[in-house]
């Protein structure tokens, strides 16, 4: 294999064995390509500028670095966009590994020889290539032997990984494709690991709902930087995506001019949601509730219910959706269907006879233990809040929710990124 | 508007102004009351026993030394919103990156073994035994970390620090002569005897630190500093810069009035801690450990961290404690491996704890320029730094420390030849 620090530093050869100077760095394009070619090779020759030799005029990479032609002819190449210098943007910065899913550092750049071109194929992120560049591989890998032990290489495939740099948008954008594919909490904390710069590049470049899921998965500390970097209307529209429980989390987190702006700039109906969670203590029922949930009007059947279900947008918006709920017109609680028991049961069975209608409840200001407590005691999915002067239901308090208190996600267990 | 809206609106923009200028200036106050942490306080309180008042000078020029290099690496935090670590990898590549890691690695170590025996000494006023205290400490201190609860813990521990106000109040008791005072403070003054050097290092050493600059740049880029409140930033840097050697001046001053005029050299802390007597008079050990305790304990927190999570970001290892220990391994070793060892050193029979405190800055002084260095041509890189590269006269200031500090090194590996000559 060849990578990029044997070759760096390297002399220059000419078709007839004559020095030209020394390679600098390496240029390749076809970016999007699985393995980008190289298209030139910076040359150095002390008191000339650096310029590029065109691949085509590269005879042999390894051992040396030999042309194949005399010294002479060699042509210059103007780099076009859309190419990489390796050396100078890729080498030793911070990139995406997609498949492992976290930020690593590029301590080495692997080549071969495809057909008549020279391919860059692999990023070394291991120990071996930092020992390479110490110029202590060998006796490294002589001593592990001794030892009985082998020193891996860990070189990830150019294909899974995805730089990030903030001066080159084009990068961004191929490298955004890859990231937003992710679930959120590899986003957040992939967010969490770069630089505050290329962190706020990568964010911009997202789309509303990616964003909004990766934030929901973030820290409010984190969130709160996020959202200070965007434009308030993009803002409000990452708010109104977010479940209004976390959109009020965050908002309540924000000073409060911020969020009042911010609340005015979302839409009525999501922004109604978010005021009313606002209203309740934060470790609360009402604090934690989500006001989407999937809700039936009394007196259906089951296959009915379930049609009503498909075209109610409140279902629509209901994330998990463990249980279904019966409320009648003063969204007054009749009772509680699981999904799975309206699933299985019989087309034309009433959703009252199937379902149970006394549902353990919570009032908004119920402390959040005592909902933990709740439902670990009836392994409930999800809580109703019920309002305890009108009995109107207003949410529901899901188990990932009430369980934070009892068990922490790990972020909270984890300290400001200064130590 | 109503008068009352009007207050009120008023009386609420005064408040966010406070917070804003208490979550931009939160960095330099702790940076500051980490300059009198143990070694701190052991090495002013050494010199200004041994040296009087013709430390003063020095003192003044380390701080506008600190306040050069401090204000240095917290814009380049601004600016890059990257880590030291970060930024010399990128910009040297591999091998000056290890070098560099290297030195930090070992001026921190040195510098976490005088916080363990800062612990050490304070128990032992207390008298605890080093052999209880300081492992306790060690698992307090990693406890404390990984369970996240430093924030709560660092206020507890900031309250302590500021105990070494005391030598503010019993400088005043002492009515030292000021006069005298000031003229020492601007009359530079040289010995070419070893011992002196040692001093000399020592006092840059642990007012001028590598992992101060590390810890500035780290802050700074996490906040993540808007480069138009940039300013703010730099005044609070420079405040703190001040803030912090204006007290240990006092203790300077303390210990030249208490111990130098009664050519007592301190070589112990039950020495370093008459320097309160005047204030505290039989209280004055349990004031000096108190102050050495907190601040002690808040720099063996900060510090061993501070370097863990530097060293994994040059190189690329997972770091930050919301990765979990399995997906950390080299993170969680290292910073285990250095609380460990620190707590060692420190219990090895006999060890003098006072001078290990104040030699190990001596180290931090020798090793100070390489991170210099770095920082300088960085921060004069148009790629990096864009427009906000250093300016001329800081340049020269900052080259003139590095410089400095090269050529006072040298002169103490050369000086001793030339005398046995």
């Amino acid at each position: 294999m060849l990578y990029l620090s044997q070759l760096q530093g390297q002399k220059i050869w000419d078709a007839w064995s004559r020095p030209v100077g020394r390679c600098a760095d390496i240029l390749v394009g076809n970016l999007e390509q699985p393995f980008p070619t190289v298209v030139a090779l910076a040359l150095k020759d002390h008191g000339a500028p650096t310029r590029f030799i065109p691949a085509g005029q590269i005879s042999e990479l390894f051992p040396s670095i030999v042309l194949k032609v005399p010294k002479e002819d060699i042509e210059t190449y103007t780099p076009v966009e859309n190419e990489l210098p390796l050396g100078a943007r890729v080498m030793d910065r911070q990139i995406v590994d997609t498949e492992g899913r976290r930020v690593v550092r590029v301590n080495d750049l692997q080549f071969a020889r495809l057909k008549d071109r020279f391919c860059l194929t692999g990023v070394d992120v291991g120990g071996r290539g930092l020992l390479r560049r110490l110029g202590v591989e060998r006796p490294a890998v002589t001593i592990a032997r001794l030892l009985r032990r082998c020193l891996p290489e860990h070189v990830i495939p150019w294909e899974d990984v995805a730089p990030l740099q903030h001066e080159d948008p084009l990068r961004l954008r191929i490298s955004r494709d890859k990231i937003s594919q992710l679930p959120p909490a590899d986003i957040a904390a992939i967010m969490n690991d770069l630089d505050r710069r290329t962190g706020r590049a990568l964010l911009t470049q997202l789309d509303d709902e990616t964003l909004a899921d990766a934030l929901e998965e973030s820290p409010p500390e984190v969130q709160v930087a996020a959202l200070s970097q965007l434009s308030p209307e993009r803002a409000a529209d990452i708010l109104e995506e977010m479940g209004p429980d976390e959109a009020a989390d965050l908002l309540a987190d924000l000073p409060a001019e911020t969020s009042a702006r911010l609340l005015e700039l979302m839409e009525d109906e999501d922004a109604e949601d978010v005021q009313i969670l606002l209203g309740y203590p934060e470790d609360s029922a009402g604090g934690i509730m989500t006001t989407e949930f999937a809700w039936v009007p009394v007196g259906l059947r089951a296959a009915e219910a379930l049609d009503y279900l498909r075209r109610s947008p409140d279902a629509q918006d209901d994330e998990a959706m463990p249980y279904v709920y019966i409320l009648d017109e003063e969204q007054h609680l009749h009772g509680m269907v699981s999904l799975r028991d309206l699933v299985m049961a019989p087309p034309d069975r009433s959703l009252e006879e199937e379902a149970d209608d006394e549902p353990p409840t919570v009032e908004p200001l119920t402390p959040q233990e005592d909902v933990a407590y709740l439902v670990a005691k009836y392994d409930l999915l999800a809580v109703p809040v019920v309002d305890a002067e009108m009995g109107r239901m207003l949410g529901i308090v899901t188990v990932d929710d009430a369980i934070d208190i009892v068990l922490p996600t790990a972020w909270k267990k984890r300290l400001p990124r200064l130590y | 508007m109503t008068l009352k809206t009007l207050f009120k609106h008023r009386a609420g923009a005064a408040l966010r102004r406070l917070w804003f200028f208490l979550t931009i200036f939160g960095p330099g106050l702790i940076t500051a009351s980490a300059d009198n942490d143990a070694p701190g306080i052991a090495t002013y309180s050494m010199a200004g026993s041994t040296y009087g008042y013709s430390f003063l000078w020095l003192l003044v020029a380390v701080t506008l030394g600190e306040v050069i290099v401090q204000e240095m690496a917290a814009r380049m935090g601004a600016v890059t919103g990257k880590g030291t670590a970060d930024l010399v990898r990128e910009r040297f590549g591999v091998r000056v990156t290890t070098f560099a890691m290297l030195c930090l690695l070992l001026a921190n170590l040195g510098t976490t073994v005088a916080q363990f025996a800062g612990i050490a000494a304070a128990a032992e006023l207390f008298g605890i035994s080093r052999y209880v205290a300081v492992p306790l400490a060690a698992l307090l201190v990693g406890f404390v970390v990984l369970r996240g609860s430093y924030t709560h813990v660092e206020k507890v521990l900031l309250v302590l620090c500021l105990s070494a106000l005391s030598y503010v109040v019993s400088a005043f008791i002492l009515a030292p002569p000021w006069g005298e005072i000031l003229r020492q403070a601007v009359t530079p003054s040289f010995q070419s005897d070893p011992q002196y050097i040692l001093a000399v290092l020592a006092t840059i050493g642990t007012t001028i630190t590598p992992w101060g600059i590390v810890y500035m740049q780290a802050s700074v880029a996490d906040k993540g500093v808007e480069l138009k409140d940039y300013r703010y930033t730099r005044l609070d840097v420079m405040a703190g810069a001040t803030w912090g050697n204006v007290v240990s001046a006092f203790i300077l001053i303390c210990t030249a009035v208490t111990l130098y005029a009664h050519g007592m050299a301190v070589e112990t802390a039950e020495q370093a801690a008459q320097a309160l007597e005047p204030l505290a008079g039989a209280g004055a050990h349990y004031l000096f450990s108190t102050g050495l305790l907190g601040a002690s304990l808040l720099a063996a927190s900060v510090l061993p961290l501070s370097t863990t999570y530097a060293i994994c970001e040059a190189f690329g290892w997972e770091r930050g404690l919301d990765h979990r220990p399995r997906e950390a391994p080299v993170f969680y070793g290292l910073y285990a491996a250095i609380i460990a060892l620190s707590a060692l050193v420190v219990l090895i029979p006999k060890i003098p704890l006072f001078p290990i405190m104040w030699l190990s800055q001596s180290l931090n002084a020798i090793l100070l320029p390489v991170l210099l260095v770095l920082t300088l041509k960085l921060a004069n890189d148009r790629r990096v730094m864009g427009e906000w590269t250093n300016g001329r006269v800081q340049n020269a200031l900052a080259w003139g420390l590095t410089v400095m500090i090269g050529a006072i090194t040298a002169a103490l590996f050369v000086l001793p030849l030339t005398v046995a000559r």
